[in-house]
């Protein structure tokens, strides 16, 4: 069950190479980690970790930042959520990437106002989506062209965010109104139908949905029992020992 | 007693051989303590007698703390002086034959090397930030390389390849012998010792840059919990668990950062009475930082904290604790006064934008931001498991209305709250590696707008109590 953080099972062995070796501070590697943020996107695979060291190789050399690929990291890192992957990335950023619009905009020679504008629309997305404000994610998502244009490079967004809610959904619930549903992983009729039953295996029950039980949605109580070790006693056996009464 | 026998939990087992180590730990650091000034003695003799002065004292100098206030030729010369010196150490024909001046020097050179490229860059952060300082101004803007963040980690991954220390830890982790891998310059003690102090320093030099799952993975070969060589020297000890600490905190997974802060601040509080010096002195400071993160790790990560943390927590920090676990909007203002009282000092690794002043935002800000995010996702936990720990079942909206928020708003909570009880817990491996746990006493579900509660008790704990009372009359 337990992966560690640094793994990915798609990555390639080039890739794998220069994480673990002092290449990955290498300026001239940005390009080869640049192509496989691409091969990510176009794939629908992750891998955190390199994408992670492209950053940093960006936040030490910010000449060679390319505004476009560290949207898409993070909107790649959407589609984990609620793993902290966002976090990580937005920690490796400028520091005045998140300080408001108006601040920045005032100065003619911030060249990366767009960037910065860009990083905090998607901060807006991850927060609602960390809060499980799934209905307002996606008329969110709606409200703005911006949000069309950062998320048309990664193929299949919307459906990789619905597994994802769908996951989450299905920790903590049994039954849930079809109607509540439907908000939640934005989409109706026969679409909403299909991926239910298809993708998600629910059931669909006149008005109400209902999820399989699984080991997160039994809520089973359990009591937690003191493990009593003969060691434990040892020392009390030895005096009795020691000290015949 | 048979009855106790069934489903013990392993995080117990874990804590209480965590605990025979602490005590080996302590044991062992008397013992050092007591031997420390024959050390010095010694070495003090043999290096008058074998090297010439010069040579020593430029290796004392680079252990010597700067002054704060400084001026800035003084750390433009102090970067070159270090310059010189790990040039002179890496670069030699050979490996240099020096001994170091004493047990300590090897972590006290790598530490103050990485403070001084620490408060430079925080110190050329600020002035560019405040940009009324013409002349410094220009000065920083001419040496754009000095201290710079390459540099520094060239330094640092320099020291660990030439001492292969990363490939001896791993031979003593196969164990076997470590010399074997060691070659011409690990097996030195000089080049072991500073290659081994500088992977803490990478430790340390990546969490001030914000980049916290490659400073957990830099520890990839250190055994943290063993006898490791940082154990030896207090200061390398302490920090070491620091960061760690925090690296993981950072990363959300508060039950191994509270095992991490715990341990440290267990054994500082077993080993206070033996150091009495100047050394103790900067370590208190950093103790009532990491009392300050763990009480935000528990309002993360409801847990049950060793005893002596535990009181010592309340002392402290009783009543920001008490807030922060009651969670709501009022804890915001507690998260935040702490994280900024005891997080690392951030640094921004490229030199600042001079002409922007308003653009060099302190680093600190925007980690601060960031985790504030994470701490607002989560405000209401508190509250809702509060009011679910009292029922087996609920209704949704009954609970909206007792909560005063709209149904669908409570939803949210519910699935918010759930996810964060799971978390990724260390259990084998390396620090990054761990295993999904559900980490709540309190679990639910919800079936349309009913809520099943259950809950995880926790049998009463007797044999501590019963030991305990044996020991005293018996």
């Amino acid at each position: 069950m337990g992966v560690p953080f640094d793994y990915a099972p798609d990555r390639p062995e080039h890739i794998d190479a220069i994480l673990n070796g002092l290449d990955r501070y290498n300026p001239e590697t940005t390009a080869v980690f640049q192509e496989y943020v691409v091969q990510q996107c176009d794939q629908k695979f992750y891998d955190c970790y390199a994408n992670l060291a492209l950053l940093k190789l960006y936040q030490f050399n910010p000449h060679l930042t390319k505004d476009e690929t560290i949207t898409n990291i993070l909107v790649k890192s959407l589609t984990v959520f609620p793993s902290p992957d966002f976090s990580l990335a937005l920690h490796l950023l400028p520091p005045h990437i998140l300080t408001p619009a108006s601040a920045s905009s005032a100065l003619p020679a911030a060249g990366d106002a767009p960037l910065s504008e860009a990083v905090q629309k998607l901060n807006v997305l991850n927060n609602l989506l960390a809060q499980a404000s799934y209905a307002a994610f996606w008329s969110t998502l709606d409200s703005d062209d911006l949000y069309a244009d950062l998320t048309a490079d990664v193929a299949g967004f919307d459906e990789l965010i619905r597994i994802r809610i769908a996951l989450t959904i299905s920790q903590s619930v049994r039954e849930i109104e079809r109607s509540v549903l439907e908000s939640w992983l934005g989409m109706q009729g026969d679409a909403f139908d299909k991926f239910v039953k298809d993708v998600c295996g629910w059931e669909i029950e006149g008005t109400v949905v209902k999820v399989p039980l699984n080991k997160e949605n039994e809520a089973k109580g359990t009591v937690v029992r003191e493990n009593v070790k003969m060691e434990q006693f040892s020392r009390v056996i030895r005096r009795a020992y020691e000290q015949p009464a | 007693m048979s009855g106790f026998q069934n489903g013990g939990t392993p995080a117990r087992m874990i804590d209480d051989d965590s605990d025979v180590e602490e005590e080996a730990l302590a044991a062992d650091y008397r013992e050092q303590v007591q031997y420390e000034g024959m050390d010095e003695m010694d070495g003090g003799s043999m290096s008058m007698a074998q090297q010439t002065d010069d040579i020593q004292s430029r290796l004392a100098a680079a252990a010597q703390p700067l002054d704060f206030s400084a001026p800035l030729e003084v750390k433009f010369s102090s970067y070159d002086n270090y310059c010189s010196l790990f040039h002179f150490i890496l670069n030699s024909e050979g490996p240099v034959d020096l001994e170091p001046p004493s047990y300590y020097w090897a972590w006290d050179v790598i530490d103050e090397f990485i403070y001084q490229f620490n408060s430079f860059c925080s110190y050329r952060n600020r002035v560019a930030r405040q940009g009324n300082n013409e002349e410094e101004i220009t000065v920083l803007r001419e040496a754009p390389n000095t201290w710079g963040c390459y540099s520094v980690l060239n330094v640092l991954y320099s020291l660990i390849q030439r001492s292969q220390i990363n490939e001896q830890l791993a031979a003593m982790k196969r164990n076997e012998e470590p010399m074997a891998v060691a070659g011409d310059y690990g097996s030195k003690p000089l080049y072991r010792m500073l290659g081994y102090f500088s992977i803490i320093g990478l430790l340390r030099v990546h969490c001030l840059l914000g980049d916290f799952s490659l400073a957990l993975k830099t520890l990839d070969d250190i055994e943290l919990n063993k006898k490791a060589m940082f154990a030896r020297v207090m200061a390398a000890h302490f920090t070491t668990y620091y960061y760690v600490g925090f690296s993981y905190m950072m990363m959300r997974r508060y039950a191994d950062a509270i095992r991490m802060f715990s341990h440290i601040l267990i054994y500082v509080s077993r080993t206070k009475n033996f150091q009495k010096n100047a050394q103790y002195d900067s370590i208190t400071k950093k103790n009532d930082q990491m009392y300050a993160l763990i009480a935000i790790c528990v309002a993360f990560h409801p847990t049950r904290l060793d005893d002596t943390i535990h009181t010592a927590l309340r002392e402290k920090y009783g009543d920001q604790l008490l807030k922060l676990q009651r969670g709501g909007p009022e804890s915001l203002p507690i998260f935040e006064e702490l994280f900024r009282a005891s997080c690392p000092k951030f640094i921004s690794p490229t030199p600042p934008d001079f002409d922007n002043p308003e653009l060099n935002v302190d680093p600190l800000e925007h980690h601060l931001a960031i985790f504030m995010d994470e701490v607002k996702t989560n405000m209401w936990s508190p509250t809702v498991k509060s009011y679910l720990r009292l029922y087996t079942t609920m209704d949704l909206k009954k609970l909206a209305g007792f909560l005063e928020v709209e149904p669908e708003k409570l939803r949210g909570w519910l699935l918010v709250n759930k996810q964060r009880s799971r978390q990724i817990r260390w259990t084998d491996n390396g620090l990054l590696d761990g295993e999904i746990v559900g980490s709540g006493d309190l679990d639910y579900a919800m079936q349309g707008d009913l809520i099943h509660i259950s809950e995880a008790k926790v049998g009463r704990k007797l044999v501590d109590w019963y030991l305990r009372n044996l020991a005293r009359t018996y």
